[in-house]
């Protein structure tokens, strides 16, 4: 297995280092579908050659990254060349495919420790349900090679977009998260969320799985998670302010995100939303799908998922990377590398076949109608919103998917795999 | 009123507010077969306050009052001055509307007077200026009290002409005003009204004046009707001239003759005299009428080449990445110092690390730059370059921009016939080159004397168009509907996963419409026959069992504890 993982990282290595020296390196950057305005490496490269000419960044409409985030990049690119710099990007991305295999192998074990526990209340019929032993083994490897090889990641890589960062501060959150480690849990999720925002919601997770199990010291451990998330969040944002010395770059950041002022094609649903709104109904809608976006699905999937926060996290996680307002195909690589983890709900997912071939064909005909309608301008905005309309769709049949196979294994944990009423064919329902 | 009694009147008037008024008209045959003529009404006042005046228009004379203004330039331009062949003009005007001004330096709020005052001279000149917000004007990087705004999508026409005449003392009916025939105005392959008004302080003792300027080209060609060179008032004007305004001190034509040495023609009218060899004036009384028998003119651009022209375009193809490219020829044998200006809308937002100046393709460092980036829907790019334009050299100042995606409703109607991006301003000092006309005396007459050997020039570049990417206009409830579906397929499977329980029941499954006919099938058969049949609907025979009630049987799998009665009886008999 150490021989293949092996394989598998250096393969991966290859195809970053080999499309980043290549003239695709550009144009995979220029592509809608993995920059957006939020982590487009030009964009950063403005705003630090701005910042580096004594003129204030958030002044302009083109940089939307926080302070910390400003001067990180501005050390990075005074202090390395361009080589550098995309090494660096691919280490980070590195770095989060094996922190990713540690958080698998940590998880997968911890759930073997609590079956074995658990075994005896089990019916006999039900062992086929039960986690084999050498899921331990090949879900990391699984993990780590869907992050190593996917396209959807690698792309983000090779366009330096700062997903690439993002999923770095995700993966170690997820790490504490079965690590227990509130500290760096909380740090790593407060660096995540600043310049991104919506994973704030990964909160809920990170409280559920830092608690202890007595149940006396849980409301305590959730409010010092919580204060603990409040409080570097607080001091990074003054942080910020000092760097800055003014405030305004709170609304070039969050203001921007959330009142989607930009609005240039991506693969999610606010941009042609909010290009064909009517002006009086455009807050309502802002705050109905930004509401959607971020805490909606949070409080009742944290009651419904309490036993699983990994579930949680990684169905907030894509919640969130379809629903947000400038996703871009990094999101979605980061969790859809996270799927193999549950791999023990993969037996009673059912749209596995159609899924995968709707995310195929998105990611073939969305860059062939843009090309249609930007560059040979025979096509128009209602190609590509359909097509960014089925890969919402697509990954919302994906999740939706994962959460029913969660609760049907639940079910036939508890009440066996025969769907049967006194000896007739009967039907599972939610009631 | 006959004419003594005018002019006492007038004394009488005159002698608190000392005001002179002048008409001049400047003609110059352009290379290339064109000519062109440039209008000049000027009126000088000493009294700074404009609530008394005689000659100076009253109702500008407010505005200016009001908002504070000390100096005002307002252009209404159509068509395009082609330095490259025709030299410079005597004023500047890029395509389309353009505004500037300065206000008074103890000026409060400055941007109220200035938003006050385009909406007055919208009325004013009945131009499109209301439509001046934060987002199409900027502020000079020096001057705090300095606003400038261009409009380059306006539509100069016949609506603006008779307002602009309404504000010259003797209107349109005497004078050389009287050859501003709206129809033939434009006709015209470029013209320019204008508006200008500044004071001229020497000592600490100021006088007000104010331009009515009006620059036209005629293509020859075009006004002679028969296909040769010959150009004459009545044919450029469709009117000769009949009266000479009585309240103005002198009314003159100038004719630039210098061109007579390359391309020679005949005048018909022997002029008054003849100024620095090469100008004929004209002093006009009564009737007078000027024409010019031009045999076919030899081309020469070359030697009306100007020392100084700009080429303005945009590079790249599709509608998401673009280049804006400004490139600034100098023909002359020494380095000038020229000052670029570019204020780019905001729907066009450049990226500042992208801008590349060359010079003959060599990259340099200019001297000077202010760059202030622009902001969505609020503020313009404003760049200002300061460069040392070396001796017979091209610059190119390029710089990398993006195709932006805007709301629906901030298309102009004819969406795909796209945006108008206003031109730069490129300003540098030059040395006096062929007949120029320039603008730091107030009358033609002294200009033409002037011998300062450098000069001030403000070019300004093509406009040009850009086609936003567009939107379907006819899709918003559709695509409102559709968003909204694909938010509620995952609200819908979230919110039963999270709220409801797994249960088994035997009830067959019935999709969608089927279910409901089934549902309303059942109960109108309740409502018809319950009585007859005395029994409750189909829909509770059907039980749902939560498993905890149910205990699991290896073959039969959840049973009842009835049917496990039964089975129990069955197997025991």
């Amino acid at each position: 297995m150490e021989k293949l993982l092996f394989f598998v990282y250096s393969i991966g290595i290859l195809i970053r280092v080999y499309l980043n020296f290549s003239d695709f390196s550009t144009s995979i950057a220029d592509r809608v579908e993995v920059s957006t305005p939020l982590n487009s490496w030009k964009r950063v490269i403005e705003g630090v050659s701005l910042y580096n000419k004594n003129i204030n960044p958030y002044d302009g409409d083109l940089f939307h990254e926080t302070p910390l985030a400003l001067v990180f990049f501005s050390h990075l690119t005074s202090t390395f060349s361009d080589f550098y710099v995309s090494l660096v990007f691919i280490v980070c991305d590195l770095m989060t495919a094996f922190v990713l295999y540690y958080t698998s192998k940590i998880y997968t074990e911890n759930l073997l420790k609590q079956q074995a526990k658990t075994k005896h209340v089990y019916n006999k019929e039900f062992n086929k349900l039960l986690i084999p032993d050498d899921f331990s083994v090949i879900n990391p490897f699984y993990v780590c090679s869907v992050y190593m090889l996917n396209p959807y990641t690698v792309f983000s890589c090779i366009a330096r977009t700062t997903t690439v960062f993002n999923n770095l501060f995700l993966a170690l959150c997820l790490y504490s998260m079965v690590k227990r480690h509130r500290l760096l849990g909380c740090l790593s999720l407060v660096l995540a969320s600043l310049p991104t925002f919506y994973t704030f919601g990964l909160l809920a997770p990170l409280m559920i799985s830092c608690a202890p199990i007595d149940p006396k010291k849980k409301t305590g451990s959730f409010i010092i998670t919580f204060l603990t998330c409040g409080t570097i969040s607080c001091s990074l944002l003054y942080l910020c302010y000092n760097i800055m010395n003014e405030w305004t770059f709170l609304d070039s950041v969050y203001g921007f995100i959330l009142n989607v002022r930009d609005l240039k094609p991506n693969i999610g649903l606010f941009w042609y939303f909010f290009t064909e709104m009517f002006e009086h109904f455009r807050a309502l809608f802002v705050c109905a799908f930004q509401l959607n976006a971020s805490v909606l699905y949070v409080v009742p999937l944290s009651i419904r998922l309490r036993r699983d926060p990994l579930l949680l996290a990684t169905s907030l996680l894509t919640l969130t990377a379809v629903f947000k307002s400038y996703p871009s195909i990094g999101d979605v690589g980061f969790y859809l590398s996270l799927l193999p983890i549950h791999r023990h709900l993969f037996y009673f997912m059912q749209q596995a076949f159609i899924v995968s071939c709707f995310f195929v064909g998105c990611t073939v005909f969305a860059p062939t109608v843009w090309h249609l309608w930007i560059y040979s301008r025979s096509a128009n905005a209602n190609f590509y919103f359909g097509v960014t309309l089925a890969f919402a769709t697509t990954q919302i049949f994906l999740i939706t998917d994962l959460l029913f196979a969660y609760i049907k294994r639940e079910f036939a944990l508890k009440h066996g795999m025969k769907r049967m009423i006194n000896g007739k064919e009967a039907r599972l329902m939610l009631d | 009123m006959n004419a003594k009694s005018l002019v006492f009147l007038f004394m009488f008037i005159g002698h608190a507010y000392s005001e002179t008024y002048n008409e001049e008209l400047f003609i110059k045959p352009l290379a290339t077969g064109y000519v062109y003529s440039f209008f000049q009404f000027t009126v000088i006042r000493e009294d700074d306050s404009f609530k008394h005046s005689t000659l100076f228009p009253h109702s500008l004379g407010d505005i200016i009052d009001r908002f504070y203004v000390a100096e005002l330039n307002v252009d209404l331009t159509s068509g395009l001055w082609r330095h490259k062949s025709w030299g410079y003009p005597a004023v500047d005007a890029p395509s389309g509307a353009e505004i500037s001004a300065r206000f008074h330096n103890d000026t409060q709020d400055v941007d109220k007077n200035w938003y006050g005052l385009t909406n007055a001279l919208s009325g004013l000149l009945c131009t499109s200026l209301n439509f001046i917000n934060s987002a199409n004007s900027y502020e000079s990087s020096a001057d705090r009290v300095y606003r400038y705004s261009n409009l380059p999508r306006e539509n100069v026409c016949t609506e603006n002409l008779t307002p602009w005449k309404k504000l010259l003392p003797c209107d349109s009916t005497r004078g050389l005003s009287s050859l501003l025939n709206s129809g033939r105005v434009h006709n015209a392959n470029y013209h320019s009204l204008g508006i200008h008004f500044r004071p001229l302080c020497n000592a600490g003792k100021c006088k007000y004046e104010l331009r009515q300027t009006v620059s036209l080209v005629y293509d020859s060609v075009f006004i002679s009707f028969n296909n040769k060179y010959d150009w004459s008032l009545r044919k450029m004007f469709g009117t000769g001239l009949f009266k000479t305004c009585p309240l103005a001190d002198y009314s003159k034509i100038y004719l630039d003759t210098s061109s007579n040495s390359s391309v020679p023609y005949l005048i018909s009218q022997e002029p008054d005299y003849i100024l620095k060899n090469s100008i004929a004036v004209y002093n006009l009384k009564g009737i007078f009428h000027l024409s010019a028998i031009v045999p076919r003119p030899k081309i020469v651009v070359s030697e009306l080449r100007p020392l100084l022209y700009t080429d303005r375009f945009i590079t790249g193809f599709g509608q998401e990445y673009g280049g804006l490219v400004t490139r600034i020829y100098n023909d002359h044998r020494s380095s000038i110092n020229a000052t670029v200006i570019e204020n780019i809308p905001w729907f066009l937002p450049i990226y500042y690390h992208t801008l590349k100046v060359t010079s003959n393709g060599v990259r340099v460092t200019p001297k000077a730059l202010i760059y202030k980036p622009g902001k969505g829907r609020v503020r313009i790019y404003y760049l200002e370059i300061v460069l040392e334009l070396a001796p017979r050299s091209v610059t190119e100042i390029s710089v990398q921009f993006d195709y932006v995606f805007l709301k629906w409703q901030e298309y102009p109607p004819d969406a795909n016939h796209g945006f108008y991006i206003g031109s730069a301003i490129v300003k540098a000092t030059i040395p006096r080159h062929a007949t120029s006309l320039t603008f730091d005396k107030s009358l033609i007459i002294d200009n033409l004397n002037s011998t300062g050997s450098d000069y001030l020039i403000c070019l300004k570049t093509e406009n040009f168009i850009i086609t936003l990417p567009t939107p379907d206009f006819s899709m918003p409830y559709n695509v409102i509907c559709l968003a909204c579906t694909v938010v509620a397929l995952a609200f819908g499977p979230i919110h039963n996963i999270t709220t409801k329980r797994l249960k088994l029941t035997t009830a067959k499954y019935v999709p969608g419409l089927a279910s409901v006919a089934q549902k309303l099938y059942v109960w109108l058969e309740n409502i018809f026959w319950s009585k007859k049949k005395n029994k409750t609907g189909k829909a509770a025979v059907v039980k749902v069992f939560v498993p905890e009630e149910l205990s699991y049987h290896p073959t039969f799998g959840h049973v009842s504890e009835e049917f496990m009665k039964d089975k129990v009886d069955f197997i025991a008999s």
